[in-house]
């Protein structure tokens, strides 16, 4: 009874200090407690950089009315977060995850985690990091033509790095393989998209494949050539002068643009699905946030739920095809 | 001397008011257990979305020096080290505290901070270009051998015997590789669900330090008589000053270790601290007073671990790299305000660039004036009664692992890993190893795993990593360091072997 | 004080078995590549263990107290508290209301006045509150961080 009674006192203190401290008006619907994100990368990569950009302006009132909070579960290229959240995570809403296609999708194809794309429900996409292939400042190449022609005189003697297995940017170098008929030698990195490129600046590997975020950002600091784009077009806005792959000639589609989201686990409500499916495309949209989005170099590409399902599923099937073989 | 022109910045109402909320609000969440520098300064970052883009960075770079020094305080107090850079703090400054030297070991930890701090900020402003190429330098074989030569120390360190203690750091190096492989994503070693997501080494390091403490005070019991009573000694901070300078030896060690080590992207800021105290142990004449209380030990590690905090940011800053996950966040600050590091930085924000620089240069010497004032509670800590200490120093423990990630699986992790240390240092291995093993451990298998595929795309693996000047002098002095530790040992061994046959004699 | 000859001996055959059990796994587990550098590891591990237990065996090993049956009867009721807090009362009574209690039950357990004297107690429950107050405003209000709920708070 006493105990009762406490909590009922601790809560009426604890909504008052959440009120008075969060501006948002005390609704009956969802939601009504600060909402977290699970990002599967450490603090300060770019997808945790994003996420927390992103979800700057939901505590508005016209958008969610309750902030949200970024928790950082890093680990094996992003299995460690996603199979905390396919398995553990509440399924009420109030936890929700940034998602990196093809990332979690290529690792369920290999096995050994516990999510396949069935296990989660995308509620929008933020932004699309297409894979670009890049040298160091001082290096030979300076087309990608140049760079492949080497990897076919010298099989298996390119070195190129990467953020990872089965992450976009393995994807990119498989793609290029299959498309140039040669081998190479890709070297998956510790430590995500910067570890990567510090190799390529460091001249530890003769190139690599990064964001193209990241790699903009190296190319101001003058670190860096990029020789080319892994997108169907070119990206107008921070590397006009690029080529894509295609445009070079090789086969390389867009497989690997490494789309960034927001999802909830099967199994959530559908009124909270809606809910937030409805909202959280707006949010992304705000102008406050797509300033600090282009100020950052981060390409942004909202897409609404269904645009994210059907996105999924033709990966899904893409993916399956590609990693048959390996 | 660029940056002097720039000194007026940091002075402004503004910038002044940041920058002394940034020092408390650091030293405060350095304080929290559990919450590492890189947390802290990821939690500021929303703050400043709403300041001018010099205004924000005065506050993460104060916020970032002070977050650092204030892990010491829980370190010494609690012997719950806020993060790695402050484990070896906790060997000898939890002692001193106990012993009632908790002010004077307070002091001395920020007196040293702030030489050691300055120091390393100076050489960030000073040596800049220089420095850039010296961190580029370490490519994965270079890497490899010297997370090897960090496990070299394993031997030596905090430990009373040898083999327990290279033992004790093996069992830190398997713990590291719970989990799922990082390259390959292979599961390892998992035995339990709570360990799908390996261990994670904040909750590892509250629980290996923490957890031990609060039991070796249960064992106390509740009898009064066993309760020993603390004689607490005010310190006056002149006499720490002078201590601080006749302790030379630590403080230039731990410097000069700690700059150096804090170059190095993605191993720096973890072991600096650690390395800067096994060397001056080693070439202490009072070498057997480490471990026990002594003030060289407090005074290598803290002078170490924030002399790293400017050079690691040299990868940064020139090179648009982030040498170190405090670093990463940071550069997240820079980047929401359109600033791109390197050399963009310098030609076109110099505004910005230098009065970051120099409000970390101020910031040293605010955190230690507010640090001193910590000094204060210290007295009273080591008066707390066991049984309040041992249920507060629990509840934190518990508080703090849990919101690294809010995972109650890292509370579990947490609380077995410090139960089964408690029983292993019952017998003589030690928790300083077996934390260095686990820290060292994914540096040392990512840079073999990295080399050996790239030196198969060469000229084989032998060649990679056994071949170059920076090579072969790194392996000099793992070499070095494995024999040093071998002789000494065998010295201390045969002077114990005659003090026994001399009291079997007496007897 | 040192540990008996007999309890070194068990402590060293406890991490032979464990180093043991390591360089099994890492032999025998697939894929061979994730345990390459674990393999070399272990041997380290698995060699060093064998040195621990000849040395042990033979009363070499001095270093450590050991543990006794007064130690282990002074621990138990700390321990145990701590242990149901962490497993099983956090989740289901909520983290705050659990930590109180365990804060509370800890602190009398281990504090040297008799549990019948009424002022001892007032004194406990004002430091409990006390400190548990500064934990709510530094991790929930300060830091916001979300703890489980359980069935109250």
């Amino acid at each position: 009874m006493m105990l009762q009674a406490m909590k009922g006192a601790a809560c009426a203190l604890a909504l008052t200090l959440s009120t008075t401290i969060m501006t948002a008006p005390a609704s009956a619907e969802f939601p009504e407690r600060p909402i977290g994100v699970a990002v599967s990368y450490g603090a300060g990569g770019a997808t945790d950089f994003q996420a927390r950009i992103v979800t700057m302006v939901a505590g508005n009132k016209d958008m969610l009315g309750q902030p949200i909070y970024i928790v950082n579960k890093p680990g094996a290229g992003g299995r460690v977060g996603w199979n905390w959240f396919a398995s553990e995570a509440p399924k009420d809403g109030y936890m929700m995850s940034a998602y990196n296609v093809p990332h979690f999708i290529a690792q369920s194809i290999k096995g050994s985690v516990k999510y396949s794309a069935d296990s989660f429900e995308p509620i929008a996409n933020w932004g699309a990091d297409p894979a670009v292939v890049v040298v160091g400042k001082d290096s030979k190449f300076n087309t990608i033509q140049e760079l492949v022609e080497f990897a076919k005189a010298n099989p298996g003697k390119l070195t190129l790095s990467g953020a990872g297995l089965f992450v976009g940017h393995h994807i990119a170098a498989l793609q290029l393989q299959k498309a140039t008929g040669t081998k190479m030698a890709y070297i998956p990195t510790k430590g995500g998209g910067a570890a990567a490129m510090k190799a390529v600046i460091a001249g530890n590997v003769l190139a690599g494949v990064n964001n193209l975020s990241d790699a903009y950002r190296a190319l101001k600091a003058g670190n860096v050539k990029v020789l080319g784009v892994a997108d169907l077009e070119r990206n107008t806005e921070f590397l006009p002068d690029v080529p894509t792959l295609k445009e070079a000639g090789y086969d390389v589609d867009n497989s690997s643009v490494n789309f960034r989201g927001l999802m909830v686990p099967k199994g959530t409500p559908q009124d909270v699905i809606d809910k937030l499916a409805a909202t959280v495309p707006k949010m992304f949209g705000h102008a406050r946030v797509a300033k600090r989005m282009k100020a950052g170099g981060s390409p942004i590409k909202i897409m609404s739920r269904e645009e994210v399902q059907k996105m999924w599923k033709e990966r899904q099937t893409y993916l399956d095809e590609l990693l048959k073989g390996l | 001397m660029e940056f002097l022109q720039y000194f007026g910045g940091v002075f402004e109402p503004i910038a002044l008011l940041l920058l002394v909320g940034g020092t408390i609000g650091g030293l405060i969440l350095g304080a929290t257990p559990g919450l590492s520098p890189t947390m802290a300064v990821a939690l500021l970052i929303p703050f400043t979305f709403h300041l001018s883009p010099t205004h924000g960075l005065i506050l993460l770079g104060a916020a970032y020096t002070s977050t650092v020094a204030g892990g010491a305080v829980s370190a010494i107090l609690l012997k719950i080290p806020g993060a790695p850079a402050n484990i070896a703090t906790a060997l000898d400054g939890n002692a001193m505290a106990r012993n009632g030297d908790g002010t004077r070991a307070l002091q001395l930890s920020f007196l040293a901070s702030g030489v050691g701090g300055i120091i390393g900020v100076l050489l960030l402003i000073f040596l800049t270009p220089v420095l850039a190429q010296w961190a580029l330098a370490f490519g994965p074989s270079h890497l490899f051998w010297l997370a090897i030569l960090g496990v070299t120390v394993i031997g030596s360190l905090d430990s009373r015997s040898f083999v327990k203690g290279l033992l004790s750091g093996c069992i830190g190096l398997w713990i590291s590789m719970i989990g799922y492989d990082d390259v390959q994503g292979a599961e390892r070693f998992i035995f339990s669900d709570a360990l799908t997501g390996g261990v994670s080494i904040i909750p590892a390091l509250i629980g290996l330090f923490a957890i031990p403490q609060v039991m070796e005070m249960f064992s106390k019991g509740r009898e009064a008589a066993a309760i020993e009573q603390v004689r607490v000694s005010n310190y006056p901070i002149s006499r720490s000053m002078v201590e601080l300078f006749q302790s030379w030896r630590a403080l230039s060690i731990g410097t000069v270790l700690g700059s150096i080590v804090g170059l190095i992207p993605g191993v720096g800021g973890q072991i600096a601290g650690l390395v800067a105290y096994d060397q001056t142990r080693k070439m202490s004449p009072h070498k057997a007073k480490f471990g026990t209380g002594h003030s060289e030990g407090v005074i290598a590690a803290e002078s170490a671990n924030n002399a790293m905090v400017g050079p690691s940011l040299v990868p940064l800053l020139t090179l648009s790299i982030p040498g170190s996950p405090t670093a990463a966040v940071l550069l997240g600050g820079l980047l929401i305000h359109g600033i791109f590091p390197g050399s963009d930085l310098f030609d076109n924000h110099p505004q910005v660039a230098w009065t970051f620089i120099n409000s970390m240069l101020l910031g040293q010497v605010l955190m230690v004036i507010f640090g001193i004032y910590t000094a204060v509670w210290a007295a009273r800590i080591a008066q707390v009664p066991p049984s309040v200490m041992a249920s507060a120093v629990l509840i934190l423990a518990i508080f703090g692992s849990y919101s690294v990630q809010l995972s109650m699986g890292d509370v579990y992790i947490m609380l077995v890993l410090g139960v089964g240390m408690f029983f292993l240092e019952r017998f003589g291995f030690s928790a300083a190893p077996l934390v260095l093993g686990l820290i060292l451990g994914p540096i040392a298998e990512a840079n073999f795993i990295q080399g050996n595929l790239i030196a198969n795309a060469q000229n084989g693996p032998l060649e990679y990593f056994c071949t170059g000047t920076l090579n072969i002098f790194l392996i000099v002095l793992v070499v070095a360091s494995i024999a040093y530790s071998f002789w000494s040992n065998m010295l201390e061994n045969r002077s114990a072997a005659a003090a026994r046959k001399k009291q079997e004699l007496a007897q | 004080m040192t540990a008996s000859r007999l309890q070194h001996s068990l402590m060293a055959t406890a991490v032979l078995a464990l180093a043991a059990t390591v360089t099994w796994l890492s032999f025998t587990q697939e894929p061979a590549d994730a345990f390459l550098f674990p393999r070399l590891i272990s041997v380290v591990f698995l060699s060093l263990a064998l040195w621990n237990f000849a040395r042990a065996m033979f009363g070499m090993a001095r270093v450590g107290e050991g543990i006794s049956a007064d130690l282990v009867k002074k621990i138990l009721p700390g321990l145990f508290v701590a242990i149901v807090f962490v497993f099983f009362a956090a989740k289901s009574l909520g983290f705050y209301v659990s930590s109180t209690i365990t804060f509370l039950l800890i602190h009398t357990l281990y504090d040297p006045t008799s549990p019948y004297e009424l002022k001892g107690w007032l004194r406990r429950i004002v430091t409990t509150a006390v400190f548990m107050s500064v934990i709510y405003a530094l991790f929930s209000l300060l830091l916001k961080v979300q703890t489980p709920r359980g069935m109250f708070f």
